[in-house]
């Protein structure tokens, strides 16, 4: 999957991973790539200003910490941010339902 | 350095990135140190199963995206901190220089001095209102509110209008100093524009810096 087919849901995947516990930059990255299953295609530049943002927006907050000896940034989930997930689920809920209604109308009218 | 540059595909991609982006120093290098050990981890899963350094750092400079391509998400963060700091210089220096003009007009012993220094308290005025205004979208409302794209451009023009405002107080503060007899409170006050017209200078051009970088905010 194309980096382009996940614009507009990058936001809501990265808090999704961020919810269980604090992770930095690179371990987001992983962590988006291992749940999808390796099928989409992050440019993983555009993670990092994301995460910027999303910590600009109060959704995240982010402090450095050691990781393996190494201080690294790392981002937890505010309580704004938990909000976030919870109505990004929703509407992701209700898109796809929407959108699953459609094509299997299509299919069901022949 | 630039030998090393040119074997190494990841300081050679940080050396252009970190040419291509202007903002606070702390930001930027806390965002390049970050970039920094993404890379680093990167380069670091793949030679772990037994991908020769090089070619893994070509790998994951690959994968992080070209620089030109990826540049603008970075710049729109720093010009948007830039925009910050620079309305937030500007609201506090701002009052700085309605006081000084009040002292201008009270002590102005020419009548063309007190007209300047109420144009000059108008402006002061102006300006801290909008940095002000600047800092409410850019922070607390800027989940509900999309931060206006023009808003960088138009906080680094007002403050640079500020500044020059400043500078015009120094003079004109100056001015009254050789001619008032109470002129050490207006020459204080004139140190004190002086000090703020540098400040806010400063971080004015910095922003119009970032805002010429392409970094517009959304």
């Amino acid at each position: 999957m194309k980096a382009d087919a996940v614009r507009g849901h990058l936001d809501a995947m990265l808090l999704a991973v961020l919810e269980p516990r604090p992770l930095h930059g690179y371990a987001v990255i992983t962590a988006v790539q291992r749940r999808s299953g390796g099928a989409l295609e992050l440019r993983t530049g555009t993670v990092y200003p994301a995460l910027n943002r999303l910590e600009r927006l109060g959704l995240l907050r982010s402090r450095w910490q050691p990781v393996a000896d190494r201080p690294r940034r790392c981002y937890e989930l505010t309580d704004a941010g938990r909000r976030h997930l919870v109505d990004a689920r929703s509407t992701w809920r209700d898109f796809t339902a929407t959108i699953g209604a459609v094509l299997s109308s299509a299919r069901h009218a022949t | 350095m630039s030998a090393v540059r040119d074997v190494d595909p990841v300081e050679n991609y940080l050396a252009t990135l970190t040419t291509a982006l202007h903002g606070p120093a702390r930001a930027k290098a806390a965002m390049m140190r970050e970039v920094r050990d993404g890379l680093d981890d990167a380069v670091e899963a793949q030679t772990r199963f037994g991908v020769p350094r090089v070619q893994a750092a070509r790998r994951a400079v690959r994968d992080f995206g070209a620089a030109d391509e990826i540049a603008p998400s970075f710049q729109r963060e720093l010009t948007i901190a830039q925009t910050r700091r620079t309305a937030r210089v500007a609201a506090v220096t701002a009052p700085v220089l309605v006081v000084c003009q009040l002292l201008v007009h009270t002590a102005a012993v020419d009548w063309r001095l007190g007209a300047l220094a109420v144009h000059l308290a108008a402006l002061a005025t102006a300006a801290g209102l909008l940095a002000v205004t600047a800092l409410v979208a850019t922070g607390p409302l800027t989940r509900m509110l999309p931060t206006p794209h023009r808003l960088p451009l138009a906080v680094a023009w007002t403050a640079t209008a500020a500044a020059v405002g400043m500078a015009l107080a120094a003079v004109a503060l100056g001015v009254t100093s050789a001619l008032s007899t109470d002129w050490p409170v207006t020459a204080l006050a004139g140190v004190l524009a002086t000090a703020s017209h540098g400040v806010v200078a400063a971080s004015a051009r910095e922003c119009r810096r970032c805002v010429r970088a392409g970094g517009g905010a959304r």
